[in-house]
């Protein structure tokens, strides 16, 4: 179906690309342009296209999101509870603008810079011109394209050559206003040898159903360790669209642990190039949802080169009429010998009007490897529950800690404690919860 | 090692030669007057013609499926044969067949004289369009089994053809059923009346023959009320270098208590070593598991044909029906095959298990597609799927695409998919307990598919192993 009509929807969050003033750098100007075209001639997404066959953003296109105005004034206090002890280092963004007051970047060691986008494009012009706006393609991504065609402001992270930065970043991306549109953007560039742990962390403050259409840009160098944190804790109307690409040189390694826990409809696609040899990625995800919730996961790993590793765990806890969708596409690209690839898509249902769609795909052109993916959609096992029960816990107590059990294995994997002990409370909590109550999203 | 197995894998076709018989052919092309002739020629009813008419008008308005791992050209369906036949003569038994028909099947190996009674096998054999013999219908009469050509089944029992043909693959379902409904010429009917459980195993031989035709068989299977039957299913083709369409549509329907077992050995013309000419082998199975109870069973070999696009697939209605699915697909040179199953459950402690196993050799692409689809009122259904890909060369591909949906609580569902390769270690290993190259290659193969093979009736299982060795290890015998 071809809509030569730009939908109204596209028409209004084009708006936020209208007044940016054009940037002093040349090639950022024909970037923002060239994602621009792509917008206007990408059509919106339905279940007719087979990437979104069963998450229909209906919803999402009904509204009329404008740009946000003026940031609300939020103080340190109203952010502080969401903040992690560990990071000495975090910028905030209220609505897609950047908050200096409420971020702290002081006192990093040398070589590890953690700024906004346009301070950047002063200082290191010269790292972000290869990057920015090269590894999330919009070619063929509405929401990219749209990201891209806003791209004003954002977050950058640089670590140089061999350095360690040794406590985690973390970027914390608030929504606050009704019917508005945010286009967070990070890029994050991990130079050979060097480390780096990130938390990119979207809240939502209040209950307003504003979009959130977020892109992150990873490039971790030769030998270089880059651990990925990605909270979505937004509202429970909101919308959330976040494309992760992620592109890995040799002998690199990438974990991401992704959480998604609140939105009404949220889609995470995250895409991870192997493009040196010797690469290893772990990617892990938790979606725990209920009520109405859409929680869409759409990840994407090519072993392009010799020698990658990749093992992947998707775990899904559905209450409630909540819905939730798994796509893990492993691509093993002729010539990509010895690959070593394992997916495991688990999926958990708690009430009878829970629903699950999940596709593991595994494309394999090169003989000597091994790969493998499983998937399972169950409920609780009964003989557990008995089990727990004999032992004097309540029928609802044994459920709750199964429940909670089957979700920590993947928390448990986040390589920043604050967040662990944070995170089990709130699946705990959500999973005491009646079924009715919902739980609160953080 | 590369050399063994490339050695290995490089076996001629051996069904590869044209029958020179008479036929009577069909002008090329497609338009209402085709599916008029042919069904003139079949002497069918109105309701027939009106079905095929109605299949046909609701094709030209569908789009050919993108969405298969495969590529081919355009087909121009202008340019096929809609209707061949072997030149009509009255048959009053076996003997009257033509000599030259008789010879094709026994090159073939098909038993349709005393080798039948010996292999116990009822046989219907189509050649082209037409069903040209059926063995031991008297028998299979005596005790109420309905086994012949859909043909016939048409003329003697039009009220059971009319109760079910459509009823589990409608005439719009897809592209190619669509197109089948318009124009199919004949296939095998079968029909278990009550509690009646087959005494044999019922086959069905297919072959193309007539270069540029097309092969559009229908296939109906129904077992009332505790019956039972197990089918089997053969396939050939001549070596053209033209492709050739093969759009046959296979539905069976379980009523309470009924057991169906579908097997086929598929060993179309694949084509050449360098992908030229070879069937396209487009086919829509589905079976229903209308009563509660019911059990219908696919098992397949595919071995042939440049491209396959197949899904045997199971609809579980009834309460505590029983669906299940074990394939192996065997692609070399230039194949390409997009093949799997659909599970549907709808009833209530409905069951499936899903087997696959994918070979890919040459310069071949190998898809596994399946769908798990659990709807909401099928409490505590349960499904297990397996599919493994074995890849040997570094040319050829392996995918799997299964899709998993759950809209029910209770239900649970597994899905796990390996891929693998025959490793240097594995066939050191055999080298060194004195078993040559071939040998291992071939043993360790079929260790691969055993659990498929199983699952094959006898005869069926020797002539799998075989086509296998054909295809990959010839060079040993």
């Amino acid at each position: 179906m071809t809509v030569t009509a730009i939908h109204p929807c596209v028409e209004a969050l084009l708006q936020g690309s209208r007044g940016l003033p054009r940037m002093p750098l040349a090639w950022l100007n024909a970037r923002r342009g060239a994602a621009l075209e792509r917008a206007n001639a990408l059509t919106v997404p339905t279940a007719r296209d087979e990437e979104w066959r069963f998450t229909d953003i209906t919803p999402l296109t009904r509204i009329v999101f404008r740009p946000a105005a003026a940031a609300p004034r939020l103080g340190m206090s109203d952010i502080a509870q969401y903040i992690a002890p560990e990071a000495t280092a975090h910028l905030a963004f209220v609505d897609g603008v950047f908050v200096p007051e409420l971020s702290a970047n002081a006192g990093l060691p040398y070589g590890v810079v953690v700024t906004h986008l346009t301070a950047a494009f002063g200082t290191h012009a010269a790292v972000i011109e290869p990057h920015l706006a090269r590894h999330a393609a919009f070619e063929r991504d509405l929401f990219a394209a749209l990201n891209t065609a806003c791209l004003r402001d954002g977050a950058f992270i640089w670590i140089a050559k061999n350095q360690r930065c040794p406590t985690p970043v973390q970027l914390l991306f608030i929504s606050t206003q009704q019917e508005t549109a945010a286009h967070p953007r990070c890029l994050v560039v991990v130079e050979s040898g060097a480390d780096c742990t990130l938390i990119e962390d979207h809240v939502g403050v209040g209950d307003g159903a504003y979009f959130n259409n977020a892109v992150s840009e990873i490039v971790v160098g030769e030998r270089a360790r880059v651990q990925h944190v990605k909270l979505q804790r937004e509202a429970r109307s909101a919308f959330h669209i976040a494309n992760s690409a992620v592109t890995l040189a040799k002998d690199a390694t990438y974990t991401s642990n992704a959480v998604t826990f609140g939105a009404r409809i949220s889609r995470h696609n995250l895409a991870v190039v192997q493009q040196g040899e010797g690469a290893t990625c772990r990617i892990d995800g938790l979606a725990l949802i209920s009520g109405r919730q859409l929680a869409d996961t759409h990840t994407a790993i090519d072993h392009a080169r010799p020698n990658g590793k990749s093992a992947q765990l998707h775990k899904c806890i559905v209450g409630d009429a909540a819905h939730a969708v798994f796509n893990g596409k492993v691509l093993v690209r002729a010539g990509a010998q010895l690959t070593d690839s394992a997916q495991q898509s688990r999926n958990l249902l708690l009430s009878p009007k829970a629903h699950v769609d999940t596709k593991p795909q595994l494309e394999i052109f090169a003989d000597d490897v091994k790969c493998s993916h499983g998937a399972t959609v169950g409920q609780l096992d009964t003989e557990h529950v008995f089990y727990l029960k004999s032992r004097g816990l309540s029928e609802e107590r044994a459920r709750s800690l199964l429940t909670y059990a089957f979700g920590a294995e993947v928390i448990d994997r986040i390589p920043v404690p604050s967040l662990v002990e944070h995170l089990e409370r709130a699946v705990l909590e959500q999973t005491q919860a009646r079924p009715q109550a919902g739980g609160e999203a953080s | 090692m590369s050399t063994v197995l490339e050695h290995l894998v490089n076996q001629p076709y051996k069904h590869g030669f044209v029958t020179e018989i008479e036929a009577e052919t069909a002008p090329k092309g497609l338009s209402e007057d085709t599916i008029r002739l042919i069904s003139a020629k079949k002497n069918e009813p109105e309701w027939l013609l009106e079905f095929r008419l109605k299949a046909y008008r609701h094709w030209l308005t569908m789009a050919e499926p993108a969405w298969p791992n495969v590529k081919y050209p355009k087909i121009d369906f202008q340019d096929i044969i809609y209707y061949s036949a072997p030149k009509p003569k009255k048959l009053n038994s076996m003997d009257e067949v033509d000599p030259e028909l008789l010879r094709t099947f026994e090159k073939l190996g098909v038993p349709m004289n005393e080798r039948a009674a010996l292999a116990g096998v009822a046989v219907d054999v189509i050649f082209d369009s037409v069903s040209v013999a059926t063995t031991y219908k008297q028998k299979l009469a005596d005790v109420g089994i309905i086994f012949c050509s859909i043909s016939e089944a048409v003329r003697e029992h039009p009220e059971l053809v009319r109760r079910y043909l459509g009823t589990v693959v409608p005439s719009g379902d897809n592209y190619y059923a669509a197109l089948n409904s318009a124009v199919f010429t004949d296939g095998s009917f079968c029909f278990i009346p009550r509690g009646v459980k087959c005494p044999m195993e019922l086959s069905t031989y297919f072959r193309i023959n007539t270069q540029e035709s097309g092969q559009f068989e229908r296939t109906l299977i129904v077992a009332e009320e505790g019956a039972s039957v197990s089918y089997l299913e053969g396939c050939t083709a001549p070596k053209f270098d033209t492709n050739q369409l093969h759009a046959a549509v296979v539905e069976l329907v379980a009523l309470d208590n009924a057991r169906i077992k579908y097997s086929t050995v598929q060993n179309w013309y694949a084509g050449d070593e360098r992908g030229k000419g070879g069937i396209y082998n487009f086919v829509t199975k589905r079976g229903l598991c209308k009563g509660v109870n019911s059990h219908i069973s696919w098992t397949q070999v595919e071995t042939g044909s440049a491209i396959t696009w197949k899904y045997p697939s199971c609809v579980l209605l009834g309460e505590n029906s029983v669906g299940e699915f074990y394939s192996v697909a065997l692609t070399n040179h230039h194949q390409q095959a997009d093949t799997g199953t659909k599970m549907v459950h709808i009833g209530r402690d409905t069951r499936s298990t899903i087997v696959s196993k994918g070979i890919s050799a040459g310069s071949s692409n190998n898809s596994y597609r399946g769908l798990v689809k659990i709807g909401p009122k099928a409490d505590r259904a349960r499904n297990y799927s397996q599919c493994d890909s074995m890849l040997i060369g570094a040319r050829c591909g392996a995918n799997t695409f299964p899709y998993i949906q759950v809209q029910n609580a209770t239900a649970r569902v597994e899905h796990e998919a390996t891929t693998s390769k025959i490793g240097e270690d594995q066939l050191f290993y055999f080298q060194s307990r004195g078993v040559s190259p071939e040998e291992a290659v071939s043993m360790i193969i079929n260790g691969f598919c055993k659990d498929v093979f199983q699952q094959l009736p006898m005869e069926f299982a020797v002539e799998a192993t075989k086509l296998l060795g054909l295809k990959l290890e010839g060079s040993v015998g």
